[in-house]
């Protein structure tokens, strides 16, 4: 008989200073299964999350109500490092889940902490070595490591105490669509081996195909599907399980004569190799290709923070730059002043503001606003300011379905008054607002086309390309 | 010449009792001998490059102190930085420990030294601290640069709270999730840590301590002889 690892009952929790919160939470996860946690953003798949990984309630304060347990164990009984011998945690941001910057130093770190002798800790990483594949990557700097490698060391670390649950935290939000499919096969492969899996996503095509349990998150109240299939015939929407599958109209050629930026010839170390790209007003340009490729540093050359060895930038003053975390350039004391940083034009602010349904929000500060909010504030900055280039990275990273959704409608309006650069691996988000597609392999443009009927499955290759390169 | 390792403990313990001893001992001697000691351990180390910023940031604070001081009014201004020219050497040392040694290191070596659990993670969050910093501080000032908020002298007070606000703001989710890596990682298990990286104390470390007190109490002497 196959035993529930964790099971939870009539679990609710409160936190001490909103009204937010889970309640009436009941389920149960059986040793060997894939669960995915999902749900849109403040439905409480995190509040679970963390309810599942103990930093609720040891960090995070609040009142807890019900049963939670695992593997028989009561969740009350257990202390921190107890429950962390059972459960392995891979969080989403690489910023802040390391807790050292060596590789090698990261893995043995939960076995000092735990009082392993240096010969099993040595036995220990030889075989986490060769399970994950690990050669090229001991005793590396953290953050010389490529998106993919990175995920491979928080996956490895997190599993060094032998244990056989493993949560995971938006694992897609950092990663590209080749390092999210890979991700997906060594899940199963976990599964395999007996490992019980539990993912908090918003996107889920990586998964496809391995699910065993959905846990839908929904304002704080939790529907159970116990099957792909029954998940996929629910009311959410699910459509990006086949991605490629989905039918979404063609984005709207608006693309004018007016070029706002030209690369030529552009060279930059071994980065980049020889760029020539031109930006159209009223187009919206996606940039695809896997990390490394040189994306990020095209966008950097544009904005003049790094000048190219060879080759020519040609782009009057500067582009509107929004990155791919907010939290880095908002500035403003309240949503109103962030957009009076940019114009001080209060009729336009008022507009832009009403017409991102963020009126209510005018008086808070920047950072009490969510993700999505927080994305949407800056398509309104580059709504407001008079650049002539807004360039966008990585713009719908860690939204649900439905905030990407309104944030593709907002870039599409804001290809009325500018040229759009949009470096992006969201493939549903792309086929939303693209009227052209480079792609970018090894520091060469490969491909550049107009995206419309007759090039869509050259898209479709691009993204099968990337698949199998990584 | 190979470059030396040297224990972490050792740079710990130079650092805790360097800038002490300005307490007890002439301030002259003292800064002379951290001068010469720190650029001896920088060759030691090979840490060349380091070194020659190092004796710049000194000698243009030097300068400065030797400029303030040829005048009345700007006296109060030279003793203010040679207490900071005091502190140059011990900045020095500090900053190996930061970039030399990774977290997993600093933390075994401080428990080596007995020191409680509690203050060897706040003190290895610290440090680890420093190079995150200046990381996303580019980030800001870069982010800046392109929505052309630049710092002004003219607004001194509100320039300084653009890039402060958003700090902080960093500072209290950085030390969030931090707190969350290192507690999933067992960092509050009760048993005695175990350390990978066996910092052995070699001949070397045994040879600087021994310089270094041989140094200090040359100082002693040399004030008792005035």
């Amino acid at each position: 008989m196959e035993a529930n690892v964790i099971k939870a009952d009539d679990l609710s929790f409160c936190y001490e200073e909103s009204s937010e919160g889970i309640s009436d939470i009941s389920f149960t996860i059986d040793e060997g299964e894939i669960v995915l946690l999902t749900g849109n953003s403040g439905s409480g798949k995190s509040t679970l999350l963390k309810c599942l990984n103990g930093l609720i309630p040891s960090v995070t304060e609040g009142e807890m109500k019900g049963l939670l347990s695992i593997e028989g164990e009561n969740y009350s009984d257990l202390k921190m490092h107890q429950l962390n011998q059972l459960i392995g945690s891979v969080f989403q941001n690489p910023r802040s889940q390391f807790f050292t910057d060596n590789t090698t130093a990261e893995l043995v770190f939960p076995m000092e902490n735990y009082g392993f002798s240096p010969e099993d800790m040595r036995a220990r990483l030889e075989s986490l070595k060769n399970t994950f594949g690990l050669d090229d990557l001991l005793d590396r700097d953290i953050f010389s490591l490529s998106s993919g490698e990175r995920q491979l060391i928080a996956l490895a670390s997190a599993v060094t105490m032998k244990q056989k649950v493993l949560l995971f935290d938006e694992p897609s939000a950092n990663l590209d669509y080749g390092n999210a499919m890979k991700l997906g096969r060594i899940l199963k492969k976990l599964r395999d081996k007996g490992y019980t899996v539990i993912v908090a996503d918003h996107r889920f095509y990586y998964l496809s195909g391995v699910i065993d349990k959905v846990l839908f998150m929904d304002d704080g109240k939790l529907v159970i599907c116990n099957s792909e299939d029954e998940f996929k015939q629910g009311s959410y929407n699910t459509r990006s399980f086949d991605i490629f599958s989905i039918n979404i109209p063609f984005s709207e050629n608006a693309s004018q004569e007016k070029t706002v930026a030209r690369l030529e010839n552009v060279c930059y170390k071994d980065i980049l190799k020889g760029v020539n790209l031109s930006l159209n007003k009223g187009e919206i340009t996606v940039l695809v290709g896997n990390n490394g490729a040189g994306k990020t540093t095209i966008a950097k050359t544009l904005c003049k923070s790094i000048k190219p060895d060879s080759g020519k930038v040609d782009i009057d003053g500067l582009p509107f730059f929004i990155m791919q975390d907010p939290d880095y350039q908002l500035f403003g004391t309240s949503v109103e002043n962030e957009l009076e940083l940019v114009k001080k034009d209060p009729k336009a602010i008022d507009e832009i503001l009403e017409y991102l349904g963020l009126s209510k929000y005018k008086y808070k500060h920047p950072f009490d606003l969510s993700g999505g909010q927080k994305q949407r504030l800056q398509i309104g900055m580059g709504m407001l300011c008079d650049r002539e280039l807004i360039v966008f990275d990585e713009p719908t990273s860690g939204l649900d379905v439905y905030s990407m959704l309104n944030v593709s409608k907002e870039i599409k309006k804001l290809k009325e008054k500018a040229g759009i650069l949009v470096i992006s691996h969201d493939y549903e988000f792309i086929r939303h607002v693209a009227n052209r597609i480079v792609y970018l392999n090894d520091g060469v443009i490969e491909k550049d086309f107009i995206l419309d009927e007759s090039t869509l499955s050259e898209l479709n290759n691009i993204f099968m390309q990337m698949q199998e390169e990584e | 010449m190979k470059a030396v390792k040297i224990n972490p403990i050792v740079l710990i313990i130079i650092n805790i009792i360097a800038p002490s001893m300005y307490i007890f001992m002439s301030g002259k001697y003292l800064q002379i001998y951290l001068l010469v000691f720190a650029s001896a351990l920088f060759i030691l180390m090979g840490r060349f490059k380091r070194l020659a910023g190092f004796w710049v940031v000194y000698a243009l604070m030097m300068g400065l102190y030797y400029l303030t001081m040829q005048s009345k009014g700007t006296e109060f201004l030279g003793l203010f930085i040679i207490v900071i020219v005091q502190s140059v050497p011990c900045i020095a040392l500090a900053t190996i420990l930061v970039t030399k040694y990774n977290s997993a290191q600093l933390l075994s070596a401080l428990e080596t030294m007995h020191i409680p659990r509690v203050l060897v993670v706040a003190v290895t969050i610290t440090l680890k601290y420093i190079p995150t910093f200046r990381r996303e501080f580019s980030y800001i000032t870069e982010s800046m640069r392109l929505r052309g908020i630049g710092f002004t002298w003219k607004q001194p007070v509100k320039s300084f709270q653009y890039f402060i606000v958003p700090q902080l703001f960093r500072c209290a989710a950085l030390a969030e999730e931090v707190t969350a890596a290192g507690l999933v990682k067992g960092i509050d298990a009760p048993m005695r840590r175990t350390s990978y990286y066996e910092e052995k104390v070699t001949f070397i470390d045994a040879l600087v301590l021994i310089v270094f007190a041989a140094g200090l109490a040359g100082g002693f002497v040399w004030k008792q002889m005035l």
